[in-house]
């Protein structure tokens, strides 16, 4: 990936490399964080309502959940890839595995939202219990990430589009790639919590 | 030739990160709750996540404190779940006011 370096001497050269600018690992660090406090108050609501939190993935629909795992780690694959070909210098090749990624977002956002419409005939909702406040509150806001995330990408193919970017300088790529790959990295630590682990 | 086995690295991982979700949907739908089943998939999470941290961001070779902090998060996560499920009762005492 694209690359800067500290100007820290004490460090060797393989410890300096950072993929991207330090403003967009500024945003990661900062939305991992966010997610980390969901977790812990998962936790803690958790070990407090133990038999709600036993019951509640059994509710959801598993195959909703394993569903959009796929096609996230999925995603998150095609953007390795559009990197990997725009170093190639295959900007078209490039441009068709980040419209991969991008209909892999859409395809999430359509099956989340026909799984809220499945719980919301099983009488679910926010005020169902604990366990679905919870569900709600980090699936939604993730749901958030997934949508503003493909628009940003689709900025990048527009980028793309007007060749912005070349084979030596594409920052811009790799920015929106490591960012993409944080939203995965949240998804695949909510399917566990909440719809595998009983 | 060394893109070639990148491309191929990654298809590779690729694969098996899908595998693992299938693995835990149904270790969701048939396994038996407790311990065993809960340390599965913990360290499940734990690969997967190491995978993208180290590969799909590449920070396999990159800066040491961000690798070790965005490694150390598929440490700490898939660790709480073990704890969680292990001490219930010590963590009731010590959240609540």
């Amino acid at each position: 990936m694209t690359e800067i370096a500290l100007a820290s001497p004490s460090l060797s050269t393989r410890s300096r490399k950072i993929p991207g600018n330090m403003a967009i690992w500024a945003a990661i660090l900062a939305e991992m964080s966010e997610f980390a406090i969901m977790f812990i108050v998962y936790f803690i609501a958790k070990v407090h309502n133990p038999e709600i939190f036993d019951e509640g993935p059994t509710r959801l629909s598993t195959l909703a959940g394993t569903s959009n795992t796929l096609i996230m780690l999925s995603s998150s694959f095609f953007v390795v890839r559009a990197v990997i070909a725009m170093r190639k210098n295959k900007p078209r090749t490039c441009m068709r595995w980040l419209w991969a990624a991008v209909a892999c977002g859409i395809l999430y956002l359509i099956i989340k939202y026909f799984e809220y419409q499945w719980n919301d005939s099983q009488g679910l909702s926010t005020e169902t219990n604990i366990f679905y406040a919870v569900y709600y509150y980090v699936t939604f806001n993730h749901f958030l990430h997934v949508g503003w995330g493909s628009g940003a990408i689709v900025w990048v193919i527009y980028r793309l589009n007007t060749h912005i970017y070349t084979q030596q300088e594409h920052e811009g790529l790799i920015n929106i790639a490591l960012y993409w790959h944080m939203i995965d990295l949240a998804w695949i630590t909510i399917f566990p919590l909440l719809y595998v682990i009983r | 030739m060394k893109e070639m086995s990148q491309i191929k690295r990654i298809n590779t991982l690729w694969v098996i990160l899908l595998l693992l979700t299938l693995f835990s949907a149904y270790m969701a739908e048939r396994a038996t709750p407790g311990l065993s089943s809960i340390v599965i998939m913990a360290i499940v999470l734990a690969i997967k996540g190491r995978i993208i941290v180290d590969y799909f961001m590449e920070l396999k070779e990159a800066h040491t404190i961000l690798r070790t902090l965005m490694q150390l998060y598929f440490y700490v996560i898939p660790a709480l779940i073990i704890l969680v499920y292990l001490f219930p009762e010590q963590i009731v005492k010590w959240t609540t006011l």
